[in-house]
């Protein structure tokens, strides 16, 4: 302010610099949408291969090892696909909340909870055997919503930011799931710390090819059934309206609280339906780590197939093919197995900062 | 008598990095910066004391590197929420991603991780020298805050950015310092839990404690002050869990680990049922200033 009182003198000589000038822009093209998410996604893809180069494994070798981790045999695809089942699921619980503008942050305690639940059902034995499996995926839903309840409240009705109170809810979870692994429910063959091996008719049945079991079509028609609800039904439409300007979604009679609830409450259910998908799917029990990882991966399979089902199924088969490759590479070349996270950092990072050329317009005008 | 000596030594430790973390996200939020990213440059500063423990130098210049750290890290964040105006949210959830996998990868890298490090030596009452700073750096953030004209832009930034920059300030460079500044406080917080506290790297060692640091300024309603009260109130709970078993109360272990996370929860239940901080926070707290296009 006491700049603008000073005289300026006339032998100032007038410097001609350039200033950025931001302007929102009104709409975005399809073609400029795509333009900018190809154009971030190359400059992550340049950084991460930079990145593994330094770290001793050149684009050649890299090549190499995409494409025999992958196609190599139908076993080598089998495994990226039984990577990729809970992936699409943990994807899709994200996106789900995010498509309603709430930012879930606490996947991995839904996780837990769900696997919980479906754990109490297979240890207690409770409803007869052939429902079994069933009443295990209806109890992790359950588990998820449980955990999801409490901050989509506190959401709501008090406007307690939900970043903060899903993410401390994972700290809880996961020490509720020490307590009971290594308390009541410990392994009473082996005493190690995860539980009981499920009983044959409590995991998800096998396909008949590869190790791939039923939760990849699970997983299929989930994304399909969701997509149909986000394209092509009202109930989509609403959201869409929702996220876009609540008040105005308020105001031409949307039922904003319900739709809120709802799709938060969906997204705690395929949250813990991600838990029992890897316990009765991959493990076979619930162990002590099996969600790690998926908070992190679940964020960015969301954001990088932007909240769409399909976008979100293709990102989760990449994704699962950057933890089988970040594996094997580990083996062969000795990169640190926190290589995979690297890379998603790099990804995140990269998408996140390309929305700025799809929010603004930017001028350079000469500033004196 | 001895518990209750044991427990009151050990409090100021557990407290000073909530303090200091919440101190920095103060600064930045008082300049209407939503920092969500505060794990991710305490996890930085984490980091880098240890490294530099490791390869020999002292905690001072250990710590001189988290703060540093945190710095370089604030610049990430800083380029995204202020420079090109990415949503804070995802801003800061995409920083504390990349800092989570970073710091990771640079300790398995360098092999830093389970090497315990000889840490700070206390000089007074059984505490060390960043303790008895902390009240200092406070008043000093007070002071600056509230009695210098860059305090002012920056409180002028984050309540009314157009305003502030009718009125010839810069929103964009005031929110880029606010964020760097801040992100000092939280590195050197990040380094006094490793090089102090744990004195050992293990990924994912802040275990959430930037969290709980925003969750503290919600409760101190954005004073630096009332944040020392919480982060006495948090090192009370964290000192106490090692500590319950010799009271003699039988409670499991794991639900013990869970109280940290579970007082924030009903601190931030509290201060929202309490609802006055939609007059205490800062009004432009989250929201971009995008100046209207002029010739």
């Amino acid at each position: 302010m006491d700049k603008t009182a000073m005289p300026v003198t006339p032998t100032a000589k007038p410097r001609l610099r350039l200033v950025p000038l931001l302007e929102p822009r009104q709409r975005v093209s399809d073609r400029f949408n795509v333009l900018v998410y190809m154009a971030s996604l190359a400059v992550a893809t340049a950084l991460s291969v930079g990145l593994l180069w330094l770290a001793g494994v050149a684009p050649s070798d890299l090549g190499r090892e995409i494409a025999t981790t992958a196609f190599s045999s139908p076993r080598a695809l089998g495994s990226v696909l039984a990577q990729t089942t809970p992936l699409i699921v943990a994807g899709l619980a994200t996106a789900i909340a995010f498509r309603s503008s709430f930012w879930n942050i606490g996947l991995e305690g839904q996780m837990i909870l769900g696997a919980i639940f479906a754990t109490a059902v297979a240890v207690w034995d409770i409803g007869p055997e052939s429902l079994r499996l069933l009443s295990m995926a209806l109890a992790a839903c359950l588990g998820g919503i449980i955990w999801i309840a409490g901050p989509a409240y506190l959401k709501l009705r008090l406007q307690v930011n939900e970043v903060i109170t899903t993410l401390l809810l994972n700290y809880v979870a996961f020490n509720l799931l020490l307590h009971l692994l290594y308390g009541p429910w410990k392994d009473p063959v082996s005493s190690f710390p995860h539980s009981a091996q499920f009983e044959p008719f409590e995991r998800l049945p096998q396909l008949g090819w590869q190790n791939l079991n039923w939760g990849l079509p699970l997983a299929i028609i989930l994304a399909v059934v969701l997509w149909w609800v986000f394209s092509k039904s009202r109930v989509g439409y609403l959201i869409d309206i929702l996220r876009s300007n609540t008040t105005m979604a308020t105001a031409v009679g949307v039922p904003v609280l319900g739709l809120s609830v709802a799709s938060i409450l969906a997204s705690g259910a395929v949250g813990g339906l991600t838990g029992f998908v890897i316990s009765a799917g991959v493990e076979g029990r619930m162990t002590q780590d099996f969600f790690s990882g998926y908070l992190f991966s679940g964020v960015l399979i969301a954001f990088l197939g932007r909240n769409q089902p399909f976008g979100v199924v293709i990102v989760a088969f990449l994704m699962a093919l950057l933890i089988l490759v970040g594996q094997s590479l580990q083996v062969f070349f000795g990169v640190p197995s926190a290589l995979v996270q690297l890379v998603q950092g790099i990804f995140i990072i990269c998408v996140a900062a390309s929305e700025f050329f799809l929010t603004y317009n930017m001028h350079w005008r000469s500033a004196v | 008598m001895d518990f209750l000596l044991n427990w009151l030594v050990n409090i100021p430790g557990f407290a000073t990095p909530f303090a200091l973390a919440a101190m920095g996200l103060i600064i930045s939020e008082r300049a209407g910066v939503l920092n969500l990213a505060a794990e991710g440059f305490m996890l930085a500063g984490a980091l880098a004391g240890v490294g530099l423990m490791i390869v020999g130098y002292s905690p001072f210049v250990a710590l001189a590197g988290s703060v540093l750290a945190g710095v370089a890290m604030s610049f990430i964040f800083a380029i995204m929420a202020a420079s090109l105006r990415i949503n804070h949210v995802i801003a800061g959830l995409a920083l504390v991603f990349f800092a989570e996998a970073l710091t990771s990868y640079i300790a398995s890298a360098e092999g830093w991780t389970n090497q315990a490090i000889k840490g700070l030596q206390p000089i007074l009452l059984g505490q060390d020298i960043i303790v008895y700073a902390t009240p200092v750096l406070c008043a000093l953030v007070v002071w600056m805050l509230n009695r210098t004209r860059f305090g002012l832009s920056l409180r002028a930034v984050g309540e009314n950015p157009a305003a502030a920059d009718a009125a010839g300030i810069d929103v964009t460079a005031m929110r880029f310092m606010a964020i760097l500044l801040g992100g000092a406080l939280i590195g050197l917080a990040g380094g006094y839990l490793t090089v102090v506290v744990s004195r050992i790297w293990v990924d994912g060692v802040i275990g959430g404690r930037g969290w709980i640091a925003i969750a503290l300024v919600i409760f101190a309603r954005w004073h630096p002050w009332r944040v020392l009260v919480g982060a006495v109130l948090f090192g009370c709970i964290e000192a106490l869990i090692p500590r319950v078993a010799a009271l003699g109360v039988d409670i499991p272990k794991y639900f013990l680990q869970m109280t940290p996370y579970l007082a924030t929860l009903v601190v931030m239940v509290w201060a929202a049922a309490r609802g006055t901080d939609r007059w205490s926070q800062p009004a432009a707290l989250g929201q971009h200033h995008i100046r209207e296009e002029r010739t």
